[in-house]
């Protein structure tokens, strides 16, 4: 009996992959993921700063503030893989994701600057500002790739256009 | 002189190419109809792939759409656009070995004496038999079945079949000509059985 009855018919239709591509496609869970990546950075950073500024710390306030740390980054790097090897930013979702980023570090060092200069404890302020600023210049610079790629993409895919339409003309 | 139908088929592939060049540009730019667009293109290539080396619809099932979400996920990585279709077939094959691991274990290589191997080229006629001859490709060994469809039947150059399976060209003659020998051995024996 042939095991193979009909090999070159997929069981699986083109239909099916491409609903089930377009569901791994969804923008909200890139932008979710992003979201989460920016929130437990910029917590991260708040925490490591109040433990690296904070002068005489008891011992089990700094053991609670390192866990605290730990977990902020074991986000991170949750949201980092996410974002790298799962649902994969796409050059224009890149854009989106650096505009965020832009957006979310700015308000960031604006506001821990302003707890700086009227807040109770203007070192802590003043250097989760100072981590702000360094967010906001990784995530400037992520914007600037990410557009650079984009504009690469879209002059490479202008310049495949015109040789296939020479060769179809 | 170049025959007309090599300078055409040479033309197609270029154009092929190309074509997929520019679907991979616009999905790694982010268009989703783009990826509507190479899975229309390369499904049931990649189906027949997967079909034939794994023997049954399931496993073949369970691969493309494994393919398929890997495609995705790598895809902005892809550095050579034009390169699509080794690239994918490599991570076809990359699924299937995870799935055929234990037969994969058997040493199927033997040592060949490469300058007594034929180019394949000059056999090209064995194309359509294959075709016709599901039920004996199936009883190969699963690394000479995928080499002959690789070659036959996804028509990949000898390089290219040397990238999707990560081995020199030379390693990809020498199972090539042992999977014809292996066919055509399967074959007489059958027509001697009748």
């Amino acid at each position: 009996m042939n095991p193979i009855s009909n090999p070159d018919t997929p069981k699986v239709s083109a239909t099916e992959i491409q609903r089930l591509i377009a569901g791994e496609l969804s923008l909200p869970s890139r932008l979710g993921h992003t979201f989460l990546l920016l929130v437990s950075l910029g917590m991260t950073g708040v925490i490591g700063t109040l433990w690296l500024t904070e002068p005489s710390l008891p011992a089990r306030t700094q053991i609670a503030f390192a866990l605290m740390v730990t977990i902020g980054l074991s986000w991170v790097a949750y949201a980092v893989w996410v974002l790298t090897r799962r649902r994969v930013l796409l050059a224009g979702h890149r854009i989106i994701a650096a505009r965020m980023a832009v957006t979310f570090s700015a308000l960031f060092a604006a506001g821990f600057a302003i707890l700086g200069v009227w807040g109770p404890s203007s070192r802590v302020g003043f250097s989760a500002a100072t981590f702000g600023l360094l967010m906001l210049a990784v995530a400037i610079g992520l914007l600037m790739h990410a557009r650079k790629q984009f504009a690469r993409l879209l002059e490479r895919r202008q310049v495949l256009e015109v040789k296939l339409a020479r060769r179809a003309g | 002189m170049q025959p007309e139908s090599d300078r055409n088929g040479f033309e197609a592939r270029g154009r092929e190419a190309l074509e997929d060049e520019l679907l991979v540009t616009r999905c790694q730019i982010g268009e989703a109809s783009a990826f509507d667009e190479l899975i229309g293109r390369w499904h049931t290539p990649l189906w027949k792939y997967a079909r034939r080396v794994t023997g049954n619809d399931d496993a073949a099932a369970e691969t493309v759409q494994e393919v398929w979400l890997r495609i995705l996920r790598g895809i902005v990585r892809l550095r050579e656009p034009g390169r699509f279709r080794p690239w994918m077939f490599g991570i076809a094959r990359r699924v299937m070995m995870d799935r055929l691991r234990s037969a994969y274990a058997a040493p199927v290589v033997e040592s060949i004496d490469l300058s007594t191997i034929p180019e394949p080229q000059d056999s090209r006629d064995l194309e359509l038999e294959i075709s016709n001859l599901h039920e004996e490709l199936a009883r190969l060994p699963v690394i000479e079945r995928e080499v002959l469809v690789l070659f036959y039947l996804q028509e990949l150059t000898l390089n290219e079949i040397a990238d999707v399976l990560a081995i020199p060209a030379g390693t990809v003659k020498s199972r090539l000509f042992r999977a014809r020998h292996l066919l055509r051995e399967q074959l007489t024996t059958k027509g001697t059985k009748r």
